[in-house]
């Protein structure tokens, strides 16, 4: 699975139009490209939000990370694909029906 | 704090880093003008001008100078980059998005052929046939091209608050050269070829960066900004280069000499400041969009005759207070302006 871009990896993983929170897609993506440092998570979470910030994804729900899921205090955000998004994800040759 | 609060403060953040990394590429594209302008004067490219010169002509000789030092331009930003994605611990990325050429990399080698012949040839064509204060005015005119680019072909959002700061820092731009700029126009003359240059810089950085905005979507900055300055390595020392020693120019021979201590020096200096200003160039793109990005990083202008008055010991004139005044409040426009709009930097 690990051989993608990450970005690519992660409009995969939103493919399949059900909403996901950031924490789960970092985390599965971490363990995926074997990258489980502080910094390599928040590079992750990162491009998930630029991905964001480009319209590909968009946000559906947000809570506090109350007991640190993630990182306590700051806000956990629940994505969906957008149009878009499905657009540029399947510009990248996925299967995308 | 509630989840409203959170969230706007979690918005405000994206948006600062976004212009504090444009603002970062205005300071260090600003500084590279003094190793940039420095390395004309040194050993061996002095010397190869004065050759090139005698041979063919003040003009070939400028050009065919301005290949070498930017291909060793090229050279050492990409050493730069490949420190800096060494340390970041990219370097699995970076050929994971190097072997997508169709859907990504494409983008990034694209860039590189706009970014680089195009617009940094343009600008030294506009700087030896016309002068530097048209090659700096002319490539003001970037954003402007970028941002009309990244809104029609894929809907990026330009406020009109936004476009309105980016022609109050072009304007600024133009007071600060203006007295040059009239000076070099009012010498006669200027031969055309000039003006190409000018329009192949402005046309040329523009393009390159909603093309790099489109790759961007999809692959990492750091990356796909070391895969950008791959490709114009390529276009120098594989292409350009060889094909100018086949034409008979004594490209090797200079090439061979530039390794004093002195010039690698120089070289390295304005590999550093070039390849971190186009780092930060690409980061504040996905965060504020390119046109943004583009308007901001324009300071550059401002913060190079600032550094050349303090490194050289220039005077600063009159027209430096009016035009930073006018780039100053078209920075403060577009800081100013409410981001709440900017959730999604396309339209739905």
């Amino acid at each position: 699975m690990a051989n993608r871009p990450i970005k690519f990896r992660i409009l995969e993983l939103f493919s399949d139009e059900q909403s996901h929170w950031n924490y789960e897609i970092v985390q599965k993506i971490q363990k995926e490209y074997n990258q489980m440092g502080d910094f390599q998570r928040d590079s992750i979470n990162f491009d998930i939000i630029e991905l964001a910030s480009g319209g590909m994804l968009k946000d559906t729900e947000t809570k506090v990370d109350e007991e640190g899921i993630y990182k306590k205090g700051f806000l956990l955000h629940k994505y969906v694909i957008t149009d878009f998004g499905k657009v540029r994800a399947s510009n990248v040759c996925f299967v995308y029906v | 704090m509630d989840l409203q609060a959170l969230k706007k403060l979690e918005h405000q953040r994206r948006v600062r880093y976004g212009y504090m990394w444009a603002l970062f590429c205005a300071i260090l594209w600003g500084l590279w003008y003094l190793p940039g302008t420095v390395v004309w004067v040194l050993n061996p490219f002095d010397e190869m001008y004065a050759e090139i010169a005698a041979g063919s002509g003040d003009s070939i000789a400028l050009l065919v100078t301005a290949v070498l030092i930017t291909a060793f331009n090229a050279l050492t930003v990409i050493i730069a980059l490949m420190v800096w994605n060494g340390v970041l611990g990219k370097f699995g990325e970076m050929k994971r998005t190097l072997v997508e050429f169709k859907p990504c990399s494409k983008w990034f080698f694209l860039a590189s052929i706009f970014g680089g012949p195009m617009a940094i040839l343009g600008s030294f064509i506009a700087m030896g046939f016309v002068g530097a204060a048209f090659a700096a005015v002319a490539a003001l005119m970037y954003p402007v091209v970028g941002s009309i680019l990244a809104s029609q072909w894929y809907g990026e959002k330009i406020s009109k608050r936004a476009a309105t700061g980016i022609f109050l820092i072009i304007v600024g731009g133009f007071v600060i050269f203006g007295g040059g700029l009239l000076t070099e126009l009012g010498s006669g003359n200027v031969q055309w070829i000039g003006y190409i240059g000018g329009l192949m810089a402005a046309i040329g950085w523009g393009i390159e960066g909603a093309i790099a905005g489109k790759g961007l979507d999809i692959a990492e900055p750091d990356v796909g900004l070391t895969l950008r300055f791959l490709g114009e390595n390529i276009i120098w020392w594989v292409i350009a280069v060889p094909l100018l020693a086949i034409a008979g120019f004594p490209m090797i021979k200079y090439a061979l000499m530039a390794f004093e201590p002195l010039t690698i020096m120089v070289l390295v200096f304005a590999g550093i400041t070039f390849g971190f200003c186009y780092v930060t160039w690409y980061k504040s793109f996905p965060l504020i969009g390119v046109g943004r990005g583009q308007g901001i990083g324009n300071l550059y202008g401002l913060f190079a005759v600032l550094f050349v008055i303090l490194f050289f010991g220039d005077v600063p004139s009159w027209t430096l207070l009016l035009g930073g005044a006018f780039c100053l409040a078209g920075s403060f426009t577009m800081f100013s302006e409410d981001t709440s709009s900017l959730e999604s930097l396309r339209g739905d």
